[in-house]
């Protein structure tokens, strides 16, 4: 215990050591102390996970100390905000992800990322992100949580920006920026409401007291936190930057934008569990949120080009089904769901990856096609990811998928689960897509070279995590339910049940026929009949081009938020401006000036006109003299 | 040998340092000008040996001296200037060179 806020702060201490004295030192060093400083954390995490597992359940919810290690905030009457770890089951599973998965991101990115310029800067990024990561789930109060919440988005921003000389991606990490502070903002005015009724920001203050507030407050609390996860994990209608987000390299949108800090939001929602249970009507919108999310994001997926798009409208559905599970009260199969996700997504992002640094950067699958005879390693990997994140028996996304379904469906929200099951159909159908046509699909299409030789350090970790891919499920078997039975010091309290023991056999049934109907359709589609896909495609013209380009949202908010503040700001340049505030100091300058003028303007510079003021002054000095002298010395005579 | 009154040099004192005076003002040939300006010059020495001599005070006959030392720079530092502008510049016009106006 003692020992786990190294776990927090060596990320810290690679950052600051490589972005202070990495241009001292080789590109190399650097790798090996930003992979050093994600792979201790982990082996500590790992050791800290099997203690407190071992603990009986209701010591669960462990201190790193029995005291503060410090005060963020030392104001006793008003507000004392203690730093404190908090490691119960819930934090440990994501500390667990962070620092796991993130190691071998890190470790996939010292071979992907060797073209790069600002190779140093990348690892300080990449574990001041674990650092803030970290922060947020291990930390016991609110106030920690929204540093760690805001400091993940700088991360973000700085690593969606770090090719900053593309103005996309500038703008990209701009987009993303803004609209995570929107999400700040909900859950600093959460945290507001907190400590008015409160008067304490501390986990264990506001849930053990949850009850001593108005349902309606829990309601608005609740609702705050999640505009809060909606921002962070790009839910609608917060959604648009995650897309855009792909400018990032690609390890980034496997960790940040995939397998990590996009799920901040369920974690957020699991962690204030005691709030959504106590305010169903916030519960609701959660689930809502998801679901539609979970729904509209799959079928932008079926329709994008980009292979990282695809994979991120596939991260925006599959974070839909996380929230959904978290708001229907399927907290602990929302964790597992966004567990599974992590390995499976990173895997998909990372293989992805190779086939793009295979062939120079080339993200548009309608110049790939035809790669799994060339690319055998990034094929083999990238159909585990795809068959597990389908939901097919036995990989992980099955049990996962099967388990929030199930959970829904128990707990009556019967629409939501026919839009979530709708969604499961169009994953199968999308990503198949996106494998037919990237490893198939006839003759390789693109003009690159394709470069066959992938490093080593890009493949263990692919490696690794196509084996998690296909395992991570086993944790929840039939009658045999290993994490919700950890996770359950965590969710103690909640009227839902948290076990995902059971199996329904034909509900199983029921998701894995939808998605073998969307595997068959795009297998159908883009490998059987092309020509009338395309045909369709033309046929369906201004539906496709409606979808594709994600519903006009963006054109939506351009209108409705850009464009009013453009043009206020323009009015305001064109016209305010100029009147109210600069008037006066024109008025002032225009005085000074004009003044200044007559002055200069008789210093002409002719020798002439400087004789003459001589000649008069000398006049003028000549005649005061006379009439104030003498004429004063004429009266004393007088 | 009847004196000439003061009242005289003082007047042609005041005539010599008009002339000069307008002389300086109204010509631009900076040879000119010199001239003018040791025509005023001359004007107050005259004023200053005058009274002098009229009030049998040798201080004014030490300030002419004063004055002649002076006028000695100031030519030479003058006459300096306008070989400078000469050599930079074909006709000498006091009005070209007015490029250092304040």
């Amino acid at each position: 215990m003692a020992l786990a806020p190294l776990i927090l702060f060596l990320p810290l201490l690679g950052a600051v050591v490589i972005a202070l004295f990495g241009q001292f030192l080789q590109r190399t060093t650097c790798a090996i102390i930003g992979n050093i400083s994600i792979l201790l954390p982990f082996m500590l995490t790992t050791g800290l996970a099997i203690a407190v597992f071992r603990l009986p359940p209701e010591q669960q919810a462990v201190y790193a100390h029995p005291h503060a290690i410090g005060y963020w905030a030392h104001m006793p009457p008003l507000l004392t905000i203690p730093f404190r770890l908090l490691l119960d089951p819930l934090a440990l599973l994501w500390m667990l992800i962070i620092t796991g998965v993130g190691f071998l991101i890190h470790l996939y990115s010292v071979g992907y990322m060797a073209p790069e310029r600002n190779y140093r800067q990348f690892f300080s990024y990449m574990n001041l992100f674990v650092f803030t990561m970290l922060l947020l789930v291990m930390t016991d109060n609110f106030l920690l949580l929204l540093i760690g919440w805001a400091g993940v988005g700088l991360a973000s921003y700085l690593l969606i920006g770090f090719h900053y000389r593309r103005p996309a991606a500038v703008l990209a990490a701009r987009k993303a920026l803004i609209m995570n502070v929107i999400g700040d903002v909900g859950i600093m005015i959460a945290i507001f409401v907190m400590y008015v009724h409160y008067g304490s920001v501390s986990y264990e203050d506001v849930f053990g007291n949850v009850g001593a507030v108005s349902r309606s407050t829990l309601t608005w609390i609740g609702i705050w936190l999640l505009l809060g996860a909606v921002a962070k994990s790009a839910q609608l209608p917060l959604h648009t930057w995650l897309p855009d987000a792909m400018e990032g390299p690609t390890p980034v949108s496997a960790l940040i934008h995939a397998a990590t800090m996009v799920t901040a939001g369920v974690y957020l929602i699991a962690r204030a569990h005691p709030i959504y249970d106590n305010a169903p009507l916030a519960a609701e919108i959660v689930a809502v949120v998801g679901g539609a999310t979970a729904l509209f994001a799959a079928t932008i997926g079926c329709v994008q080009y980009d292979i990282k798009r695809v994979l991120a409208y596939s991260t925006m559905s599959q974070i839909g089904y996380m929230i959904l599970a978290v708001g229907v009260g399927a907290y602990a199969a929302g964790a597992f769901h966004f567990m599974t996700h992590a390995f499976f997504k990173a895997l998909l992002f990372l293989s992805a990856g190779i086939v793009i640094h295979a062939l120079s950067g080339e993200q548009d699958i309608r110049k790939m096609g035809g790669l799994a005879v060339r690319l055998p390693f990034a094929y083999w990997t990238f159909l585990i990811g795809t068959v597990a994140i389908a939901g097919i028996f036995p990989f992980s996304g099955f049990f996962s998928k099967d388990a929030v379904l199930e959970q829904v469906l128990a707990h009556r929200h019967v629409w939501l689960y026919w839009f979530a099951v709708a969604a499961a159909g169009l994953t199968a159908f999308y990503m198949f897509r996106l494998l037919f046509l990237t490893f198939f699909s006839g003759a390789y299409r693109g003009e690159q070279k394709v470069h066959t030789h992938t490093d080593s350090t890009m493949t263990v970790p692919v490696g690794i995590l196509a084996v998690l891919s296909v395992v991570g499920g086993w944790l929840v078997l039939p009658n045999h339910d290993e994490l919700s039975i950890a996770l359950r010091s965590s969710f103690v309290g909640t009227p839902y049940p948290q076990s995902m023991a059971e199996f329904n056999g034909s509900l199983s049934l029921e998701v894995l026929v939808i998605a073998a109907g969307g595997i068959a359709l795009a297998w159908l589609a883009y490998q059987i009949a092309p020509k009338i896909t395309l045909s369709a495609n033309a046929a369906l013209a201004p539906i496709h081009k409606f979808v594709y380009n994600a519903y006009y949202v963006d054109v939506l908010y351009h209108w409705l938020f850009e464009w009013p503040v453009y043009a206020l700001a323009g009015a305001c340049a064109r016209f305010f401006e100029p009147v109210a505030i600069g008037a006066l100091p024109r008025l002032a300058t225009g005085i000074a000036t004009r003044f200044a003028r007559l002055s200069t303007s008789w210093e002409n510079g002719y020798l002439r006109r400087y004789g003459l003021t001589f000649v008069a002054a000398a006049a003028l000095l000549l005649i005061l003299y006379l009439y104030l002298v003498r004429g004063a010395f004429a009266g004393a005579v007088q | 040998m009847p004196q000439i009154p003061l009242n005289l040099y003082v007047g042609l004192s005041a005539a010599l340092f008009v002339v000069g005076a307008v002389g300086f003002l109204l010509r631009r040939n900076p040879i000119t000008m010199l001239m003018a300006i040791e025509l005023m010059w001359n004007a107050a020495n005259l004023a200053f040996a005058a009274f002098a001599r009229n009030f049998i005070d040798m201080s004014g006959q030490i300030f002419v001296f004063l004055v002649i030392t002076v006028a000695a720079a100031e030519a030479a530092i003058a006459l300096a200037i306008v070989v400078m502008v000469f050599r930079h510049r074909v006709n000498a016009d006091v009005d070209d060179i007015s490029v250092m106006r304040g």
